[in-house]
């Protein structure tokens, strides 16, 4: 029984110091986004609440934070939705069509998954010059959607193989072409997989940073990520009041998200990576 | 061979073209391109000229390439353990958890969810010496007297980066280890305590057995990931002080940035070849259990 009560205490402590761990960023950002100094932990400073920063982030236009914001929703959003459904077509003729080197595929798509985006970038960028595509959603929307492939493949490849086979059977015996099987059959069935790969799609492409840094140079096509990260002040201090609400403001929908499709998200995660 | 490539089985692979195109025309071909580029003298406004090896043979004698290169190799060797021992602390606390389960998870992955260049930001205002959230806590328990100058010297630089980068991806070493402890059935545990086994030998007993496959995973995603590390440290310390945090990705993009394409495909070249090393290496040491007949 005392032992009992040892590990609960014990466990009680773990879980409160792994959650501070992962939080306490998110609160002192939280905290500097509304305080009017950002130096408040100083001894000469104190904190006083203010919203300033976040209506200086979202109405300022010469900020281009909501540019950048939409810039990254739309980018992401194409590329999750257009990488997955090319992945979808691609799992589909694997796990069920008669295709001899499947698995040379699939492990070809992992390896891909791992190429270090440096040794891709410097020539893209070169392709993305020639293209006249440098600062353009196309410049990084092409790149995202082979940026994601890899990873979707392997989720849709994993949830597709467990939909029983004996419908795809009546439909052939029905005269469906194989097309129709995938948009007619397949595709219904599996839609919650689809839905919650994209939103893992989503998050990937919405992460990416190197790419969205090399091929784009001001606000018509950069994103969040490269637009925080390069936030400078006029005067050369870092205004992290705004940089800190900018974040929030950002990483807001992303945690609404996270919690609300948390399932989902770990249950593709561990199909892409574990199962897969 | 004329059985192998009947029209159904054509028509079969046409589901692959989309696939196909995307990965060879924005990935494929460019790191093709790179390799090309690395043998030759390839900078901005200079005519383009075939230098063979040149490019390979200055980077070997490159002191900022074997520095860059070595700190590659110590992240690795330092993060990984880290966020493997923190995700598996991690794993085992989720897996007690009976109440509040759903938000205490998704509190676990919202780091691994958040962009790292905006989480990284946020490390750099807490690791600020003046009024950085990492000095006030360590002053105010009363670890140190002293501020801590976390960005500005060598070894300070390196564990920012390191504690940054862990925070970011525990999460998903967590995940990972979390669906393999859930496979183990609870039987195995209580069989083992009326065996009169304790917590650390169970662990060791049946745990880490079972968990050796998923860990294995685990471990290689990662090595990978550390291997090209670039986001986090562009934002927190752009590869100083004096260097000391570059990693290969940031002393390549150095190059490309410059316009120096030839000597930053010749780097990027080279961490491609050990990444492809790393991952053919994975692909052997994990046999894979697809479930695709």
């Amino acid at each position: 029984m005392r032992e009992e009560t040892v590990k609960t205490i014990l466990i009680a402590a773990g879980i409160i110091l792994m959650l501070s761990f992962c939080l306490a960023p998110f609160f002192f950002m939280i905290v500097t986004s509304l305080s009017k100094n950002p130096e408040f932990l100083s001894p000469a400073a104190n904190f006083k609440l203010t919203l300033e920063n976040y209506s200086s982030v979202i109405f300022k236009e010469s900020l281009h934070f909501i540019d950048y914001l939409r810039n990254s929703i739309i980018v992401s959003g194409v590329s999750a939705v257009a990488g997955v459904l090319t992945a979808a077509v691609a799992a589909f003729a694997i796990t069920r069509l008669k295709l001899p080197g499947k698995m040379l595929i699939l492990f070809f798509a992992l390896a891909v998954s791992m190429f270090p985006q440096i040794s891709i970038v410097g020539y893209l960028f070169k392709l993305m010059t020639w293209m006249g595509w440098i600062n353009t959603y196309f410049a990084l929307t092409f790149p995202y959607v082979a940026w994601v492939l890899p990873l979707s493949l392997w989720i849709l490849t994993s949830y597709f193989s467990q939909i029983p086979k004996e419908l795809d059977r009546a439909a052939y015996v029905d005269g469906c072409s194989r097309l129709k099987v995938l948009t007619k059959i397949i595709m219904p069935v599996a839609m919650p997989a689809v839905l919650s790969t994209m939103l893992l799609a989503f998050i990937f492409a919405f992460n990416e940073f190197m790419f969205a840094l090399i091929l784009t140079s001001d606000h018509h096509a950069r994103t969040v990520p490269v637009g925080i990260a390069l936030f400078q002040g006029l005067h050369g201090e870092i205004p992290w009041g705004d940089i800190m609400a900018a974040s929030a403001v950002t990483t807001l929908p992303v945690v609404i998200l996270t919690i609300i499709f948390q399932r989902r998200i770990i249950a593709g995660l561990t199909r892409g990576a574990v199962k897969g | 061979m004329k059985r192998i490539f009947s029209k159904d089985i054509l028509k079969s692979y046409a589901f692959l073209l989309p696939f196909a195109f995307f990965i060879i025309a924005f990935i494929l071909i460019p790191v093709i391109g790179a390799i090309i580029n690395s043998f030759y003298q390839d900078v901005t406004f200079k005519a383009r000229e075939f230098i063979q090896f040149e490019n390979y043979t200055s980077l070997f004698q490159d002191s900022g390439f074997w520095q860059s290169l070595r700190f590659s190799l110590w992240f690795v060797l330092v993060s990984v353990p880290f966020e493997l021992l923190l995700g598996m602390i991690f794993a085992l606390l989720l897996n007690q958890i009976r109440k509040f389960r759903g938000l205490i998870w998704a509190a676990v992955l919202i780091p691994w969810a958040i962009p790292s260049a905006i989480s990284a930001r946020t490390w750099e205002l807490i690791y600020n010496y003046n009024y950085g959230l990492a000095n006030y806590a360590l002053s105010a328990i009363g670890i140190t007297q002293e501020p801590v100058n976390w960005l500005g010297t060598s070894i300070g630089a390196f564990i920012s980066v390191v504690i940054a980068d862990a925070w970011k991806t525990a999460p998903f070493i967590t995940i990972i280890l979390l669906a393999g402890l859930q496979g183990i059935p609870d039987d195995l545990y209580r069989q083992s305590r009326i065996d009169g086994a304790n917590f650390v030998q169970g662990f060791r007993k049946i745990t880490l057995p079972l968990l050796k496959p998923v860990i294995v995973v685990a471990l290689l995603f990662r090595t990978i990931d550390a291997l090209r590390v670039f986001d986090v440290i562009y934002v927190l310390t752009g590869g100083g002080p004096g260097g000391a945090t570059t990693s290969l990705s940031i002393f390549g993009y150095n190059y490309y940035i410059n316009g120096d394409f030839g000597y930053g495909s010749a780097v990027s070249v080279v961490l491609f070849a050990i990444a492809f090393g790393l991952s053919v290496l994975y692909v052997k040491m994990s046999r894979f259990k697809t479930g695709i007949r």
